[in-house]
């Protein structure tokens, strides 16, 4: 009995594993039961490889993650450098076209004011001959642009057209030396000439008596007598009255109210017709 | 020393699948490293040692499932002496053949279960048949890396001899 046991032991001892593995299983309830020693050790043993692996896991997804993160961020850096340039480039050219707009609209409010044929033209250059101190307009004799006709801004007078041709025209600034144009103080309605100096800065005021009424800051406008500019245009305001003790008339400089540098579109004003000179305005000056 | 060596590889596979399982989302469809163990137990190791070896591995499944009932504990023997009995038919030699034993020896445990879980305990027998195919797939992909390393390690190497009565 011992020999056939000892010769049949691993059957024997396997169909005891299989027995008590089936035992096991039919013994074992819904209840989960507690722990015994081996399921500690066994738990004990797997928790800290598990840890291990889901921080190793993890670190790499993470990894993984941050360095899709970054490529993409990279990606959209370049985009968005590139869509920044071209806003910045847009915003520039917006800028230009608000400029330009208020630019319009005030001439067109002036247009409203001022009623009567204009054209409006745009400044192309300026002429380099400084002898000359000329704009270049792109509107000319096909446009109605003709020699002698005031040109102004909706800050006030620039010049007067000095010669057209059929797409072009240049024009006399009133900073220049051969400019000559009749003016009024706004304040005290004297009427004086106005003189360019050859300075965009400065005019000259001429031939106001040296006894008559006139202060720093006094506006002075076109008095239309000259037969280019139509009254009430603003021209500058003065500047650097000196009284001499000697002399007919005192000495004064006007600031253009037009910012020449910065002239952009121009108004070129319809010929002024004789009837509209306002003469019954040089009563109102004391010369 | 063989059977200390199985338990913790298997501790190390079971704590492995685990973290990959969750990650990879297989809520159904498990990736069996047991199970490719105990066919390998039943290609390599002794009746004796593989059963007891077999024995440990489903009981560490068992532990693993949260809620331990015994059945891998007895599908584990089980599919080592069905393993036993049918490597006496087939020759495996190589590692994709070592998966096609793998994947039988799945399917078959994955029966088993199925049939004796659903008279105990339909939801799960349910929940492991639908999930059966894709589980014996993956156990087959599992057993192709496993058998270099399980054979590197030299687990049950002494024994060739199939059947259930062979010393």
């Amino acid at each position: 009995m011992l020999s056939v046991l000892r010769r049949h032991r691993d059957p024997l001892l396997v169909c005891l594993i299989l027995a008590h593995a089936l035992g096991m299983f039919l013994g074992s309830s819904r209840r989960v039961r507690d722990p015994n020693l081996v399921d500690r050790i066994a738990l004990a043993v797997t928790a800290p490889v598990q840890r291990g692996a889901v921080a190793t896991v993890d670190g790499m997804v993470n990894a993984w993650q941050q360095y899709v993160s970054l490529r993409s961020v990279r990606r959209d850096n370049a985009g968005l450098l590139q869509e920044n340039t071209k806003l910045r480039a847009d915003v520039v050219g917006l800028a230009e076209a608000r400029a330009e707009n208020e630019r319009l609209r005030r001439l067109v409010h002036y247009d409203e004011v001022n009623p009567g044929p204009k054209v409006i033209a745009r400044v192309l250059g300026i002429n380099p001959d400084p002898n000359r101190l000329t704009l270049r307009i792109d509107r000319g004799e096909g446009d109605g642009v003709r020699r002698g006709q005031a040109v102004v801004t909706a800050d006030g007078v620039v010049g007067q057209v000095l010669r057209a041709t059929a797409s072009a025209a240049d024009v006399l600034v009133v900073f220049d030396p051969n400019s000559r144009l009749g003016g009024r103080v706004q304040r005290t309605r004297s009427r004086v000439g106005i003189a360019g100096a050859g300075d965009e800065q400065a005019l000259k005021l001429e031939y106001l008596l040296r006894t008559e009424d006139l202060e720093e800051g006094d506006l002075v406008v076109t008095s239309g007598t000259d037969g280019v500019y139509p009254p009430g245009l603003v021209v500058g305001r003065v500047t650097g009255v000196q009284r001499q003790t000697s002399g007919m008339f005192l000495n004064a400089g006007i600031l253009p109210a037009v910012n020449f540098g910065k002239v952009e579109e121009v108004l070129v004003l319809a010929p002024q017709p004789a009837a509209s000179f306002p003469t019954r305005m040089e009563g109102q000056g004391g010369r | 020393m063989k059977l200390a060596l199985t338990l913790v590889l298997t501790l190390m596979f079971l704590a492995l699948e685990s973290v990959a399982v969750k990650y990879v989302g297989l809520g159904v469809a498990r990736i069996d490293v047991t199970v490719a163990i105990v066919a390998f137990l039943s290609l390599r190791a002794g009746l004796l040692e593989g059963a007891a070896a077999s024995y440990a591995v489903g009981y560490l499944l068992d532990l693993m499932t949260g809620r331990p009932t015994g059945l891998y504990t007895l599908l584990a023997v089980v599919t080592f002496l069905l393993g036993r009995i049918a490597a006496g038919i087939v020759d495996v030699r190589s590692a994709k053949s070592f998966a096609l034993f793998a994947m039988a020896a799945d399917a078959t445990h994955g029966l088993l279960a199925w049939g004796i879980g659903s008279v105990s305990d339909k939801q799960m027998a349910v929940s492991g048949l639908s999930g059966l195919p894709l589980e014996v797939f993956l156990t087959g992909l599992a057993a192709l890396v496993l058998y270099p390393l399980l054979k590197r390690f030299g687990l049950g190497a002494e024994k060739r001899d199939p059947g259930l009565l062979t010393l």
